[in-house]
């Protein structure tokens, strides 16, 4: 009786399986040969089952696949895996050749008909009493209540109970589902709750995106800025410090600060930040002597201190505007001389957005900003100028493919302090140049762009921009190089294109995108 | 300074004892049964903290265990076992149940927590004939809990202050206890063991 049961449940799975390759998915070379061992992988896919649900362990090992050459005990020990995670379905490996020679990988999921047992231990229990809660009953459809009513009186069934929590979660997207069985009222009966929590809902506002960074660059040698949050989900503390950072400014700057944000003001629309920061900054020889010969660049200063009050409102939560002051004393090189303000109006518009399709392995991120800077005297600025910046980056993810393309522009009228004016040249723009051969002193118009395509940690890039003051010559720079990545270190070498002075740029350092501490 | 210089030295030497004692509380021991190498691990605990309270929820978990033998430490392991194992908690009789998953299914119920890990561990074996004969070697135990339904990783990039004061604080040390995997050795096989493959 024993072996016709397993030969029972031998047969449905069979059945299951053979459902399963006869619908999957077809290429045209895919009924000729099966995919020769060593074939390399373009894609690795799970159909049948939401890949999000299984554990991120063995996604990553799916995802992993590709790029990789076709092994086939490879494949199958993934497939045991998605059988043990999910024992209630039995998975089977499809490989496809494409018309590229190289293989495509499906892992197709289906669920059994019926376990042939439940590995609960409290499989033999009967349900007396299934409830879901956390949610109005209003909420939910009469079919999906019907279907927790039906649990009720029968044992329980991991099986039933796990396609009444799937229904439940497609139900209600917004809630995440926890299972609890408890002990019945008399022995031998169990109590099912499906506890329905509401999911964190994204925030309106982003806080200021955070840059670590200790890097080296071959010709301005070592730089690095930290900051470290310290705060939850609304409010956070930022306090930053710099030495003998180049990356941002035309000046080389060390000094520390402290950031408050909040992105909760009476609601999540509305948000908040002040910063204060003291910088100590020192000149490179470039601009000491570009300052010397052009006595229409503005001065140069021994101190830098400013303060940043603002105001963020979300329209969207991809879209917010933000405005305020940054009010800035300048201390002079000279001893005696007074200190200069560069007060001036900040506003902002800022877009950010990221596509991850459930359908498909590929992410797109965009993000975008403009951002105007207005010095005035009616903010007892010693400068009057006005300085516009805008900026774009999209980013392309598709398993071990990555491609990046950016893009900004920026001009100033008047006369801005020298913190203001743009440079390009360093660890992250026009890579192969340096900003002190390029525009010592910056300049007062800047464009930008550069597109990149890496590989898992190999990178290739190509960057293209020009920095220049207006009334004078605009040249055109371009390098490519060659990039190396590993977590948070990366390496790589720049070489400019439009030029005689075929002098390699080697840039390499550690940036950390994000570190804090959660209260 | 000397008297600071002893406070660090008894600093240290009593988290070298803590460490000790710590490491102690979790041995590995072989046992040859047949053509095969049997492993015990007593005080090895992978039904802990979130899956542990599953299973008190009444859900069946599953974990896989691997053990790996090395003929030398930092070579590639001469033999591999896994298996997995789905285990449930038994709301009324309060005992564990463990099903072996795989073709040849093996179930075992009505244990205490550690008798139920326990179990699981003796279901490895390694053939002998992975490891040849007289020969000393290293066993590996890792485990892994296979659970879909803990949802993606956390790509957030704080620490909660609080998991910080658990790893500065004895809690965070006792957490510490019972690592991912463990490992023993020098074992060594019988003298009338065949040859290695």
């Amino acid at each position: 009786m024993g072996s016709l049961l397993a030969l029972s449940e031998g047969m449905r799975i069979l059945a299951v399986l053979a459902t399963l390759l006869v619908a999957a998915p077809q290429a045209a070379t895919d009924q000729k040969t099966a995919v020769p061992e060593g074939t390399t992988i373009t894609s690795a896919q799970v159909t049948g089952f939401d890949i999000d649900r299984l554990s991120p362990g063995l996604r990553q090992a799916i995802r992993d696949l590709e790029g990789t050459p076709l092994k086939q005990e490879r494949l199958d020990e993934l497939s045991a895996r998605l059988e043990a995670e999910r024992p209630h379905y039995v998975a089977a490996v499809r490989t496809v050749m494409d018309p590229g020679g190289q293989a495509r990988v499906y892992f197709m999921m289906g669920r059994r008909d019926q376990p042939d047992h439940d590995d609960n231990i409290n499989g033999r229990y009967i349900i007396d009493e299934a409830e879901i809660t956390g949610v109005s009953e209003l909420k939910l459809s009469q079919a999906l209540k019907d279907d927790v009513r039906a649990l009720v009186g029968k044992r329980l069934d991991s099986g039933d109970a796990d396609k009444v929590e799937e229904r439940i979660e497609t139900e209600l997207p917004k809630y995440s589902v926890s299972r609890q069985i408890r002990r019945g009222n008399e022995h031998g009966h169990i109590r099912l709750r499906f506890e329905l929590r509401k999911k964190e809902a994204p925030p309106w506002l982003r806080f200021e995106p955070l840059r670590s960074n200790l890097v080296y660059h071959s010709d301005q040698s070592w730089g690095t800025y930290g900051d470290l949050n310290i705060g939850d989900r609304t409010l956070r503390f930022t306090p930053t410090f710099a030495l003998a950072d180049t990356e941002t400014y035309v000046e080389e700057y060390s000094g520390y600060g402290l950031r408050f944000e909040t992105r909760k003001l009476g609601t999540p629309r509305l948000g908040a930040s002040l910063e204060w920061t003291w910088y100590e900054t020192d000149w490179r020889d470039q601009t000491l002597h570009a300052a010397a010969v052009d006595p229409a660049l503005p001065q140069l200063y021994d101190t830098r201190s400013a303060i940043t009050p603002l105001i963020k409102f979300a329209i969207s939560p991809d879209l917010s505007v933000a405005g305020g002051v940054s009010i800035s004393e300048l201390k002079p090189l000279t001893p005696g001389t007074g200190s200069q303000a560069a007060n001036a109006a900040v506003a902002s518009i800022d877009y950010y957005r990221d596509w991850d399709p459930r359908e498909s392995d590929a992410r797109h991120h965009v993000d975008g900003s403009f951002g105007v800077r207005a010095g005035s005297r009616d903010l007892e600025s010693d400068y009057a100028y006005t300085r516009y910046l805008g900026q774009g980056s999209y980013r392309f993810d598709l398993g071990r493919h990555h491609v990046q393309a950016t893009g900004m522009a920026g001009g100033i009228s008047g006369t801005a302090p020298l913190f203001e004016r743009f440079t390009l040249g360093d660890t992250m723009t026009l890579r192969g140049w340096d900003k002190y051969d390029i525009a010592p002193a910056g300049g007062d118009r800047m464009f930008y762009s550069s597109v990149e395509y890496r590989y898992t940690g190999v990178a290739l890039f190509l960057d293209v921009g020009s920095v220049w003051d207006k009334d004078t010559d605009r040249q055109v720079r371009v390098s490519t190089g060659i990039g190396f990545h590993a977590g948070p270190a990366f390496l790589a070498i720049g070489f400019p294109l439009n030029t005689n002075d075929l002098h390699p740029i080697f840039t390499m350092g550690l940036r950390i995108p994000g570190t804090g501490i959660r209260w | 300074m000397v008297a600071r210089s002893r406070r660090a030295a008894a600093a240290l030497l009593v988290l070298a004892l803590g460490a000790g004692a710590r490491a102690s509380a979790q041995t590995l021991a072989v046992d040859t049964a047949g053509d095969a190498v049997k492993i015990r691990a007593p005080g090895f605990s992978f039904l802990k903290g979130d899956p542990l309270a599953r299973l008190k929820d009444g859900r069946s978990v599953r974990v896989e265990l691997t053990a790996m033998a090395f003929l030398s430490q930092g070579q590639p392991a001469a033999a591999t076992t896994r298996r997995i194992f789905a285990v449930s908690y038994d709301l009324w009789e309060e005992r564990f149940a463990v099903t072996t998953v795989g073709a040849r299914a093996l179930s075992v119920s009505h244990l205490a927590l550690a008798a139920a890990e326990a179990w699981c561990v003796d279901q490895l074996t390694i053939p002998l004939s992975a490891l040849g004969r007289d020969a000393p070697f290293w066993i590996r135990l890792e485990y892994r809990v296979l659970d879909g339904e803990s949802g993606p990783e956390s790509t957030d990039p704080f620490y909660s202050l609080q998991a910080i004061i658990d790893v500065l604080s004895r809690r965070g040390k006792k957490a510490d206890a019972s690592p991912r995997a463990i490992e023993g050795g020098p074992f060594r096989t019988p003298r009338g063991s065949p040859p290695p493959r």
